[in-house]
C-alpha cells in the first residue's frame, strides 16, 4: 500500500458501500463530536454507553473496507471509552480532549475514502497518547462509579401473548425452544451476524420472542447476544446446524422448553445478559431547558426520542418531487385561468353540468396540489438540532482559546426548517456564537470582579414564527461598548460626527455591521479581526432574512437571526415594468400605491415620496435594474416601498399583480449573478419572472441618493 | 492536406459527427453529443443589463435556461427571427445553454480528412471558438468549438474571505 501525502488509496468497497459508509460514518462522528464533549461533566450511563457503540460501530465498517489506519485509531479508542464505560476510568479534561483530537482525525481518515486520496494524516501521536491513557498515565483523579450495566433480567420474561402463542403451538405438537446466541467480540458486524441468525431461525422455525426485538435485528441493531424462543417441528440438532452456517458465532446453545417453564412465564436464561439501552435510539445530547422570556415562546423541555419508523432518501430525489411539484402548482394555476375564460361559454344551458364538473375538479386540484407541495416542503424540513449538536463543541474549543469558561444553553432543537435553509444558517450562526464567546464574555477574573458567575452563558434559542425561523443568540457577558462604537466609526469614515453623536443607541448598535469595524483591542484569531459581522449580515440578507442585535452594556447581547422558512419558495409582490414581471420578496416590501395617492415630491432635482413620516428617494424599478427603456406601458403607475436593514427606497413600476407564492428557480450560472435580481420564476402561463434582490437594490439605490 | 492534426472529441476519431446549422449566410457545426436538443423560438425573458449577446432565459420544461444568441456572440449580422429560427440546447459544464440560430439543416457525419485547422482560413478572434472547417461539396462549415463560444466562469462575488483591515 502506497504510503504518504497524496498517494491513491485503496478500499474495498463499490460506489453503493461507499454511499453507505460515507453515511453511516458521518452520523457516528457527528453523534460522537455531540456527545464527547458532553462526557466531560456528565456521568451518564446511556451516554457513556453510545459513545462506546458508536465508536465500536466505526471501528467495524472501517475494517470491513480495509481502512487500517481507521480501524486502529478507533480501535485505541474504544478501548479508551471502554476503560470509561467500566469505571475504571474518569473521563477527565486530558482524556475528552485526547478522544476529540482523535474524532478529528477520524473524519479525515473517513474522508479519505470518498478522495481515496492519502491525506497524509499521521495517527501514531494520537494512538500513542490514547494508550497512555489506558496504561494509567492520566491525570485524572477519583474513577467514576462503575457504569452500572442495567440489571439483566435472570431470565426471559415472555409476554403473555406469546406465551399463549407458544403453548398452542406445542398443543399441537411441535417442540419450543430456547435460543441464546454470543456472538464473537472481535466480530466487526455483529448487526449483519444477528440478522443472519434470525433469518436461520426464520427457515426452520417460527420465532416467537426475541430479544432484542425483532425490529431491532432487523434494522442491523443487534450486538454480541440474541436470545430467542422458537416453534418447531425440527429437533434441537436440526436447530444448531443451522445456526452453525453463521460465522462469528461463538456459541449457540438450544434448550427445549417444558409447558410448566412457559406457563410461569420466566424461562431461564443461561447468564444475566446485560441488556443495554436499546441500540435504536440515536444520541441526543442533553440540552438544558431555558426559561423563556420576551417574544421567546417557552422552551419546551427535552423529550425522550421515540423510534421512528424512517426511510433514507437522497436529497436529489426530494429536490425533483419539488420541482414536480412547482410544475403542478404552476398547471394549476393555468388550469384555473383557462376556467376564467371559459366561465362565460359554459353558461349555456347544456354546459351546466359539464361546467359543474370542471369546476369541482379543477377545485380538487388545486386542494390537493396544494397539500401536496405542502407535505413535499414538509418533507424536506430537517429539525434544527443538526446545526445546534455542532455548537456545544465549538463553544468549548474557543472558551479554551479565549481562556474563558463558557456554558451553552440550547433550545428549540426540534423547530424544522427546509434543507436549503440548514446550509446556510450553520456559517452565520457560528460566526455569531464565536464573536459572543470572544468578544461578549469576559474572562473569568472579569466577572467574578462584575460580580457574575465566573461562567458565562450563551444560550442559543431557536423558535417558529409565521413562515420565519428565528434563532437567538445571547450571552451574559459585557455588551456592546456603544460608545466605542459610536468613536470607531467615525475614525474609520464610515459615519459622519454629527450623524454618530446624535443617534441613538440603538442605531449605534446596527453599526456593528458595517464593513471593517471591529472593537477588540487586540486581534484574537479566532474571531478574525471582526470585520466577520458586515459579511454575516450579507449572507443573511441574500436569503430574504434578516439580522438584528440588542444590547445592554455590562449585562450582554443578543442576536437575533430570522430567515424564511424555505428558500425554495418566497411570498412575493409580482409587479411589471415595461414588458417584464418582477417578483419582489415580500420581506423587504413595505408599502405599495398608486402614483396618484403617493406623495412625491421634487427635492433637488431627485423624486422623492413622503410616506409615514419619512422621504424616500424614487427611482425608476427598470432602469435601476439596467433596462433604460421607458413609455412601453400606457396609464397610471405605482410606487412600491422597499426597505433593506434601516434603509428604505421606493420603485416606480408599471403594473401591480397581487401577491403570490413563487418557486425560486436560479440563474444558472452562464449568466452569472446578476446585479438586483436573485433568481427566475415560472408564471402562470408559462413565461419567467425575475426575483429581485431588494436587498442590492435598495442599498445601492440609497447610497446613489445619498451621494447626490 | 493528408496531415490532419486536427483530432475530435470522441472515440470514433474519423469522422465528426454533427449537427450543422446557418448563422446568417455561413454554416456552422457542432458535435452532437452536446447538444440535447433543437427547439423552436419560444418566448424569452431579457435580463436587463446583461451582455448584448446574451438574449435571456426561457422556459424549458419547467427548467431555467439561459439562451444566448450566437449570432451576436460571432458578431454575425442578425436577422429578424424567421420561422426556421431555433434554439439549439446544449450541455455545457454550467449547465444547460440556449443558443439562437438562423435555421438548423442537417446531422452529418465529416470524414477527418476533409477537416482543416482554423487558421489557415480565418482571422485571430474566431480562433478562440473554431476548431477547424470542414470542406463539404457545397460549402464550407465552420466547427464550432463549445467551451470557446459560451462565456467563461467568472466568479460572480469576490471571493467571501475576511479582508485585513488595519486593526
Amino acid at each position: 500500500m502506497a504510503m504518504g501525502k497524496g498517494q491513491p488509496l485503496h478500499f474495498e468497497l463499490d460506489d453503493d458501500d461507499l454511499k453507505l459508509f460515507c453515511e453511516e460514518a458521518d452520523e457516528q462522528l457527528e453523534l460522537l463530536d455531540a456527545a464527547l464533549v458532553q462526557l466531560e461533566g456528565e456521568h451518564e450511563p446511556d451516554l457513556v454507553q453510545q459513545i462506546f457503540r458508536a465508536a465500536h460501530t466505526l471501528k467495524g465498517s472501517s475494517a470491513t473496507i480495509g481502512h487500517k489506519k481507521m480501524a486502529s485509531l478507533t480501535h485505541a479508542m474504544e478501548s479508551v471509552l471502554d476503560m470509561v464505560r467500566q469505571g475504571k476510568l474518569a473521563p477527565g479534561a486530558h482524556v475528552v480532549d485526547t478522544l476529540l483530537l482523535a474524532l478529528d482525525a477520524l473524519r479525515v481518515l473517513a474522508n479519505e475514502v470518498v478522495t481515496r486520496i492519502d491525506s497524509g494524516t499521521t495517527t501514531e501521536r494520537l494512538e500513542a497518547d490514547l494508550h497512555a491513557i489506558l496504561a494509567g498515565e492520566a491525570e485524572d483523579d477519583l474513577p467514576l462509579a462503575a457504569v452500572s450495566e442495567a440489571p439483566g433480567a435472570p431470565g426471559l420474561t415472555l409476554p403473555p401473548p406469546s406465551i399463549e402463542a407458544v403453548l398452542a403451538e406445542m398443543d399441537q405438537g411441535r417442540g419450543a425452544y430456547l435460543v441464546e446466541i454470543t456472538v464473537s467480540p472481535d466480530s466487526p458486524l455483529p448487526g449483519i451476524r444477528c440478522y443472519q441468525v434470525l433469518q436461520e431461525l426464520d427457515a426452520v422455525a417460527t420465532v416467537v420472542h426475541t430479544v432484542p426485538e425483532r425490529i431491532l435485528i432487523e434494522s442491523g441493531g443487534g450486538e454480541f447476544s440474541l436470545t430467542a424462543v422458537i416453534t418447531t417441528n425440527v429437533d434441537d440438532e436440526h436447530v444448531t446446524a443451522a445456526l452453525a452456517i453463521v460465522s462469528d458465532v461463538s456459541a449457540a446453545k438450544v434448550r427445549s422448553l417444558t409447558p410448566e417453564e412457559l406457563a410461569g412465564g420466566v424461562v431461564q436464561t443461561t447468564a444475566a445478559q446485560a441488556a443495554a439501552s436499546p441500540a435504536a435510539e440515536a444520541a441526543r445530547p442533553r440540552l438544558s431547558v431555558v426559561e423563556a422570556d420576551g417574544p421567546h415562546p417557552a422552551a419546551r423541555p427535552a423529550e425522550p426520542r421515540k423510534a421512528t419508523q424512517s426511510v433514507r432518501i437522497d436529497v436529489e430525489r426530494l429536490d425533483g418531487l419539488m420541482n414536480l411539484v412547482g410544475e403542478l402548482v404552476i398547471d394549476r394555476t393555468r388550469l384555473q385561468q383557462i376556467r376564467e375564460h371559459l366561465a362565460p361559454f359554459m353558461k349555456d344551458g347544456n354546459l351546466t353540468e359539464l361546467a359543474e364538473n370542471f369546476e369541482e375538479t379543477t377545485s380538487h386540484l388545486a386542494r390537493i396540489t396544494d397539500e401536496l407541495q405542502e407535505e413535499i416542503m414538509r418533507s424536506r424540513m430537517l429539525p434544527v438540532r443538526s446545526v445546534l449538536s455542532r455548537l456545544p463543541r465549538l463553544v468549548r474549543d474557543v472558551a479554551a482559546k479565549c481562556g474563558k469558561k463558557v456554558d451553552l444553553q440550547t433550545a428549540g432543537e426540534e423547530t424544522e426548517l427546509d434543507r436549503s435553509v440548514i446550509e446556510e444558517i450553520s456559517d452565520p450562526l457560528v460566526h455569531i456564537l464565536r464573536n459572543a464567546v470572544d468578544h461578549g464574555i469576559e474572562t473569568p477574573d472579569e466577572r467574578r470582579a462584575a460580580g457574575k458567575p465566573e461562567s458565562g452563558t450563551v444560550t442559543v434559542t431557536a423558535w417558529n414564527q409565521e413562515t420565519y425561523i428565528y434563532i437567538s443568540v445571547k450571552d451574559d457577558g459585557k455588551g456592546i461598548d456603544t460608545g466605542a462604537l459610536r468613536r470607531k466609526a467615525v475614525e474609520r469614515g464610515l459615519v459622519a460626527r454629527e450623524t454618530a453623536d446624535s443617534a441613538t443607541d440603538d442605531t449605534v448598535l446596527q453599526y456593528i455591521f458595517f464593513p471593517g469595524l471591529s472593537t477588540a483591542k487586540t486581534v484574537s484569531d479566532v474571531s478574525g479581526r471582526g470585520v466577520g459581522m458586515d459579511i454575516v449580515r450579507t449572507n443573511i440578507e441574500r436569503l430574504n432574512g434578516q439580522v438584528t442585535v440588542r444590547s445592554v452594556k455590562g449585562k450582554g447581547s443578543e442576536f437575533i437571526i430570522q430567515l424564511p422558512l424555505t428558500l425554495a419558495t418566497t411570498k412575493a409582490l409580482m409587479v411589471m415594468a415595461n414588458d417584464t414581471v418582477y417578483a419582489m420578496p415580500l420581506v423587504s416590501v413595505t408599502e405599495a400605491l398608486s402614483e396618484e395617492e403617493a406623495d412625491i415630491h421634487s427635492v433637488a432635482g431627485r423624486k422623492t415620496l413622503r410616506l409615514r413620516g419619512r422621504l424616500l428617494p424614487v427611482s425608476d424599478l427598470a432602469a435601476a435594474l439596467g433596462d433604460g427603456r421607458s413609455g412601453l406601458v400606457e396609464g397610471p403607475r405605482f410606487v412600491v416601498a422597499a426597505k433593506h436593514s434601516d434603509r428604505q427606497v421606493a420603485f416606480m413600476v408599471d403594473r401591480l399583480l397581487g401577491e403570490q407564492d413563487v418557486v425560486v428557480k436560479s440563474l444558472g450560472d452562464v449568466i452569472g449573478n446578476r446585479k438586483g435580481l436573485t433568481g427566475a420564476t415560472i408564471l402562470g402561463d408559462g413565461t419567467l419572472g425575475l426575483i429581485i434582490d431588494t436587498a442590492s437594490l435598495v442599498s445601492e439605490q440609497a447610497q446613489l441618493a445619498a451621494i447626490a | 492536406m493528408a496531415t490532419n492534426t486536427e483530432t475530435t472529441a470522441g472515440p470514433s476519431s474519423a469522422e465528426e459527427h454533427v449537427v450543422i446549422f446557418r448563422l446568417a449566410e455561413e454554416y456552422y457545426a457542432l458535435d452532437i453529443q452536446a447538444v440535447q436538443e433543437i427547439v423552436r423560438m419560444q418566448n424569452i425573458t431579457s435580463i436587463p443589463g446583461s451582455d448584448p449577446w446574451v438574449e435571456g432565459i426561457t422556459n424549458l420544461r419547467g427548467r431555467v435556461v439561459p439562451v444566448i444568441d450566437l449570432r451576436r456572440r460571432c458578431s454575425v449580422s442578425v436577422n429578424e427571427h424567421s420561422p426556421e429560427t431555433r434554439i439549439v440546447v446544449v450541455s455545457s459544464s454550467n449547465g444547460m445553454v440556449g443558443l439562437i440560430v438562423d435555421a438548423v439543416s442537417e446531422v452529418m457525419r465529416i470524414p477527418a480528412d476533409q477537416v482543416e485547422p482554423p487558421s489557415s482560413i480565418v482571422s485571430v478572434p474566431a480562433n478562440t471558438y473554431l476548431r477547424g472547417v470542414a470542406k463539404l461539396d457545397d460549402r464550407l462549415v465552420s466547427l464550432m468549438d463549445l467551451a470557446g463560444v459560451l462565456p467563461s466562469e467568472e466568479p460572480a462575488y469576490a471571493e467571501e474571505g475576511e479582508q485585513a483591515v488595519a486593526a
